[in-house]
């Protein structure tokens, strides 16, 4: 009886928390559709927002730069970033405590902080010696720099789990590194890659401190162009680019979540 | 066991070992440390150095960055950057309190929950800290503008005055950062609640504790380290916030990331942002302090714990 009523006020309390955590995102994709810019009330469906940034060139590049870095950030930090959590993973035994250290600096370290250190940084070198142009490029740089510690994480979770048998066994059957590598570890992680790859993708595009601080004139993106445009004034194009992003994270979520569903099942088959 | 073999085999074996090591950790590490963490040490670094004309970092090497830090300028004393430093602490522990609040049902609530179910709901609270973040706090600019139904609901309640919004305040800055931080407090709830030994709690009921001294003396002991963990994941991030406090709040809420990010705005000096930006980071080590020794108790003394 008291149970049933704790668990009750939990369920309600549960739902309240949605409505807390969905309000504001609601908010904006519903005024997307918005037939008038005012904020005040929904006056009726329409796409004239989405109309207009088919039009507008600006906004057109920013997404065109945002999907660039997302992707190639993405790629690298999850080359990058599988290859240190394996070997976090290989050499657990050695002494490599400075090692998390170093790999959990990006994961707490205040966005603000990060963006300027490195635009402090990319400003130093190309006084001295002409290269790291603030533009994509150190963008993509610093991007990469974030996403690696997460997905070396993520990959060394995932292999933690792994029987430690299965490595003797690659052993035993004398097989080299590379063939390991290419024939095991590779196959064995997949999943994990794939979910890497986009926890990478939804971090960059969720970044903005950084972004701000490392991009160029040349190199907006979408946040960056919705930043300015919010402190300008807020036109409700805003809502319209908003609600594209959200749909983006949103799929890219499902799509990681669905993956992830999918790998239990598999290895329970194979048993 | 075949490792340990190896180890002992040969030197071509242990020289092959080597570039093993140097091949997997080797890119990943130079990278973060190239772009990383020689960074951060410049950035110490400029915090020691002089202003120069157009803001530059110049080499007499002063601190007199940290003497206007603290309030000490051409004019004469101002307590100005030390209220901005006072009012991160202040928004940053009330934040976090209020998040501690919301994630301990929340998170009880999904771990009593049958298990295909749970990680789904985990990930509904996930996802919307996966937006980014400027257009989440634009969501709320929208939902506290004036002649909305929350603005409304404040002023007929007298808190604020009519057809104006709930922002810019330092309320509307801590709504904003309990809603960006509430996930990452979560999620380390969660993981305590889901090892947690359920039948101590069963016992205390049964011996008609009350609800309360259920909570203090069954429930935070189990779940203490999720705690401590999600405090440092939410007040470091917290204290260090920029978006949220230039959006939501105004002048009278800056918070200490303001103050860094104007230094290499408007203001132009470097070594005064870097300065502050010194503070956070020592936050931030400290953070990393108490999360690895967290981390230790958890794992007994094993190294990786995430």
């Amino acid at each position: 009886m008291k149970r049933s009523r704790l668990n009750r006020s939990l369920q309600v309390f549960w739902y309240l928390a949605l409505l807390f955590l969905y309000a504001p995102l609601a908010i904006v994709v519903t005024f997307s559709f918005n037939s008038t810019n005012t904020y005040a009330k929904f006056s009726g469906f329409s796409l004239r927002w989405y109309e207009k940034l088919l039009e507008n060139e600006i906004i057109l590049n920013a997404f065109y730069n945002s999907a660039v870095l997302a992707i190639t950030s993405s790629a690298l930090a999850t080359v990058f970033g599988t290859a240190l959590g394996y070997g976090i993973y290989r050499y657990r035994h050695l002494q490599l405590g400075w090692l998390i250290w170093i790999i959990y600096l990006p994961i707490v370290m205040p966005d603000i902080v990060y963006g300027i250190s490195q635009m402090t940084f990319f400003v130093g070198v190309h006084q001295l010696t002409g290269f790291l142009q603030p533009d994509l490029g150190t963008m993509i740089i610093a991007h990469i720099s974030f996403q690696v510690p997460f997905v070396a994480l993520l990959i060394y979770s995932r292999l933690v789990q792994m029987d430690p048998l299965l490595f003797e066994a690659t052993q035993d059957l004398y097989a080299r590194p590379w063939q390991r590598a290419w024939y095991f570890v590779l196959p064995t992680l997949r999943a994990a890659l794939i979910s890497a790859f986009f926890l990478s993708f939804t971090l960059s595009i969720d970044d903005f401190v950084i972004s701000f601080f490392t991009a160029g004139p040349e190199s907006t993106t979408l946040p960056i162009f919705i930043w300015s445009a919010i402190k300008k004034g807020i036109t409700p194009e805003i809502n319209a680019i908003s609600t594209l992003l959200i749909v983006t994270v949103f799929t890219a979520a499902a799509i990681s979540f669905a993956i992830q569903r999918a790998r239990p099942a598999q290895s329970r088959s194979s048993q | 066991m075949s490792e340990r073999v190896a180890q002992g085999f040969s030197i071509r074996r242990e020289w092959g070992r080597t570039t093993h090591l140097l091949g997997t950790i080797g890119p990943g590490v130079i990278w973060i440390v190239l772009f990383l963490v020689l960074p951060s040490l410049y950035l110490i670094s400029v915090a020691f150095m002089t202003n120069g004309p157009y803001g530059l970092p110049q080499m007499p090497l002063t601190l007199q960055s940290f003497r206007e830090l603290a309030g000490f300028g051409f004019l004469g004393w101002s307590p100005g950057n030390l209220y901005t430093l006072l009012r991160s602490f202040w928004q940053t522990l009330i934040a976090t309190g209020l998040v501690i609040l919301i994630a301990y049902p929340l998170a009880y609530y999904i771990s009593t929950q049958p298990s295909n179910r749970r990680a789904l709901m985990l990930l509904i609270v996930v996802v919307p800290s996966w937006t980014n973040q400027v257009i989440r706090t634009f969501g709320w600019m929208n939902l506290m503008a004036p002649d909305t139904p929350l603005s409304d609901t404040a002023a007929v309640f007298g808190l604020i005055p009519p057809q104006l919004g709930l922002f810019p305040s330092s309320f509307a800055v801590i709504v904003g950062l309990v809603y960006n931080f509430l996930p990452f407090m979560v999620l380390p709830l969660y993981a305590a609640f889901e090892k947690m030994d359920h039948d101590i709690v069963a016992a205390a009921n049964d011996l008609y504790a009350t609800p309360v001294r259920v909570f203090r003396h069954a429930v935070l002991p189990q779940t203490l380290p999720g705690l401590m963990a999600g405090t440092v994941l939410v007040s470091i991030p917290a204290f260090g916030m920029y978006v949220i406090p230039e959006l939501l709040g105004g002048g009278k809420s800056m918070m200490l990331g303001n103050l860094v990010a104007r230094q290499f705005a408007e203001a132009s000096n470097w070594p005064l942002g870097a300065a502050a930006a010194l503070i956070m980071i020592l936050a931030t080590l400290g953070g990393l302090l108490i999360l690895r020794r967290i981390g230790r108790k958890l794992g007994g003394g094993k190294e990786v714990v995430l």
